[in-house]
């Protein structure tokens, strides 16, 4: 028997066509599911993937996402063909200053649309560690580049990541080979010099079967004019029983910087990753960030943090993915907005079907730090297991007044006070970081932001 | 050696008038006692005097070596050398007992203390107060059972060395040993440094440890008894009702 419902209130009844009203939730799960699923171009020679996803740029329209009732997230005011690919010939001699001469397993600096620099320690280059542009890889190395890029970047779902797919130049390409503890980060580095150009990135990195790394990546600009997109890719695919701790720090400064942005971790038998990025800027930042669970007994942290100010627009869909059971996932983000800017973290718990005895659970922090700004938070759950486990949690903080007093009664003013709270808010996951430099960075970004917005504060804290 | 005088005070919140014309003085080195039942005023006096934005002086003053403190912000009345012991302290997350110490005490100086000079207080202090010096490295109240938030309390009073330090409640909430090596805290504080305190207190359990000179009784926001030891004694004997019946009497 046909479903039937009664006609709502001031609908023209009878009328053909009228389409049949669909299940609370269908629409919303056909958003997320196409989210995830896009069509592929990997497992051919870079020439044949480069001319799918250029048919895909020709075919699409620039994207806009509708993160919530309030607002949306539109790159359609972006003239992206006057963007330009701006080349370096020369190379630097040294690595970037702000990594401070820390001991590194290895360093890929790209700048604009060329890379800038390659270091690798020599000793792991003659035990196969393979670090260099992800253009050498594909020539030099061509049967682990097929093998690995874009399995699991798409192309096609909108026009910023088929643009990606198709004009990346430069690229940073890392291949461990099984066995090897590394206790050194590599460290790769995109740089933006200059406002009113286009940035593709991709980095492909591979730890293979049992070898542990660190692996940081940068995105950093000063304050640049004129509209820039930095359009990222990474994907990072750890086999069986490797282990990694990545770290991904976006400050894009002051200027017109659009960052869209996909990365997609994936995790294999036995495999661990410990993912946290940090997006401290950027005039509009939208980031699909992806851990899938491949592999029986694969387990992953998933941090994350981000601080929107001034005008800035963040978005972030974060996904937590099952695909086999046992598997385990701990999804931690925090994120704090400022003067008017507009925040929004979606987050996705999917546990195929099948993956039984996934357990999983996702948090949200928010800290609101000013009347202007906006930031939402929306937690979804697709389970197609019954023996599983996930759940979500989450708090909506402000500036709790009686803190700031306690704080006071020790000596320290308003503006110190507020510091200590916003930075004890984020210090939770700072610290996973694991490296003092690198949390120290972290924490010198967020003062600075903070002592930027010192005023604004102020008055929002007096306000209420 | 500083005084702080407390002259005519009159506080309200948004509803009510909580204090009515409050006079105290508590001198360095002295030790003062003020009890009331609940309700009377006392956290009301407490904030009041490090200047919570909540409570407004609507007449009368508060002032230190003859310095009126009702215009200065909180943090300001703290580096004049005036500190408060939370009755209810709060959690600070993500900052650690010493890391929250090392900025409230670099907050009242010129120079950065230095690492050495600051580990050695840190190290005497954990002694007197008789915590693991592990202690120090958890976030400051998060978590904290209530005897450990009252010592992380005596702990920054040590470090920050106040002239005038005033205790809410600090032996509420205590088993029998917390409130004696909270109190055995205090009254080392004041043999050591000479601090003066307002130990303010609903139950006088503390008052067994820390022997005051000077006992005030608080009521319906107004001292209504003055005297010394043998006050808290009689307190203890006969409960608040008979010095309300007398005050009533007499006025």
């Amino acid at each position: 028997m046909p479903e039937t419902t009664p006609p709502a209130a001031g609908s023209s009844q009878g009328t053909p066509g009228t389409p049949a009203p669909r299940k609370a939730g269908t629409a919303r799960e056909a958003t997320l599911n196409f989210a995830l699923d896009g069509v592929g171009a990997g497992g051919v020679p870079l020439a044949e993937s480069r001319a799918l996803a250029l048919a895909a740029y020709e075919r699409l329209a620039l994207p806009a996402w509708r993160r919530s009732g309030f607002w949306t997230t539109t790159l359609e005011q972006l003239d992206i063909e006057s963007l330009e690919q701006l080349t370096h010939a020369e190379r630097d001699a040294d690595a970037p200053a702000f990594l401070g001469g820390q001991d590194a397993a290895g360093i890929l600096v790209q700048r604009d649309s060329s890379v800038a620099h390659v270091q690798l320690n020599g000793e792991l280059a003659q035990r196969g560690v393979i670090l260099c542009s992800l253009e050498e890889a594909a020539q030099n190395h061509p049967q682990l580049f097929e093998r690995y890029y874009l399995r699991r970047l798409q192309i096609d779902r909108h026009k910023i990541e088929a643009a990606s797919a198709a004009f990346w130049s430069g690229g940073a390409f890392l291949y461990v080979p099984p066995g090897l503890e590394l206790d050194d980060p590599f460290q790769i580095v995109y740089e933006i010099s200059r406002g009113g150009t286009a940035q593709y990135a991709h980095t492909l990195a591979i730890v293979d079967r049992g070898s542990s790394i660190r692996l940081r990546e940068y995105g950093l600009a000063g304050d640049t004019e004129g509209d820039t997109l930095h359009a990222g890719a990474f994907e990072l695919y750890l086999e069986d029983a490797a282990r990694c701790r990545l770290a991904q720090v976006t400050d894009w400064g002051g200027g017109r910087v659009h960052d869209v942005s996909t990365s997609v971790v994936e995790v294999a038998r036995d495999a661990y990753c410990h993912w946290l990025p940090a997006l401290l800027g950027g005039a509009l930042i939208h980031h699909h960030d992806e851990i899938a669970v491949a592999g029986q007994g694969g387990d992953m942290a998933f941090r994350g943090l981000f601080f929107a100010q001034r005008d800035e627009h963040l978005d972030v869909f974060a996904v937590d993915l099952h695909e086999t059971g046992p598997s385990g996932g701990d999804v931690h983000w925090r994120g704090a907005a400022s003067g008017e800017s507009r925040a929004s973290f979606e987050g996705l718990i999917k546990i195929n079907q099948g993956a039984q005895q996934s357990h999983t659970y996702l948090q949200f922090h928010s800290m609101l730090l000013s009347a202007d700004a906006e930031l939402d938070a929306i937690p979804s759950v697709l389970v197609g297991a019954d023996d599983v486990s996930a759940s979500h949690g989450g708090t909506v903080g402000e500036l709790d007044e009686d803190l700031i007093f306690y704080m006071q009664t020790r000596g320290l003013t308003r503006p110190q006070a507020v510091r200590v709270i916003v930075e004890g808010f984020f210090e939770p996951l700072i610290v996973q970081l694991d490296d003092p430099q690198l949390e120290q960075l972290v924490r010198d970004r967020i003062g600075a932001k903070l002592a930027g917005a010192a005023d604004e504060i102020e008055r929002y804290a007096l306000a209420r | 050696m500083a005084e702080l005088q407390i002259r005519n005070l009159h506080v309200r919140t948004e509803d009510r008038e909580i204090l009515r014309g409050v006079d105290l003085t508590v001198r360095t080195g002295e030790l003062h006692a003020l009890l009331g039942p609940n309700g009377s005023g006392k956290s009301t006096l407490a904030n009041t005097i490090m200047g919570h934005p909540s409570y407004e002086v609507t007449e009368g003053e508060i002032l230190l070596d003859g310095q009126a403190l009702n215009e200065l912000a909180p943090h300001e009345r703290a580096r004049l050398g005036l500190f408060l012991a939370f009755q209810y302290p709060v959690a600070v997350p993500g900052v650690s007992v010493a890391n929250f110490l090392r900025m409230a005490i670099n907050a009242q100086r010129d120079e950065p203390i230095k690492v050495k000079e600051f580990g050695s207080q840190l190290d005497h202090a954990v002694r007197l107060l008789d915590v693991d010096r592990s202690f120090t490295s958890r976030h400051l109240n998060d978590g904290f059972s209530g005897g450990e938030k009252k010592r992380a309390e005596i702990l920054q009073m040590a470090m920050l060395k106040p002239q005038i330090a005033v205790l809410d409640e600090t032996d509420s909430g205590l088993d029998i040993d917390a409130l004696r090596t909270v109190a055995e805290g205090v009254a080392k504080l004041h043999a050591e440094q000479g601090v003066g305190a307002l130990i303010i207190t609903h139950y006088q359990r503390i008052l067994d440890y820390v022997k005051p000179q000077f006992v005030h009784i608080l009521m319906d926001g107004r001292i209504v008894m003055r005297g010394g030891p043998e006050l808290v004694a009689r307190l203890e004997r006969e409960g608040y009702d008979p010095i309300r019946e007398e005050v009533a009497a007499n006025a």
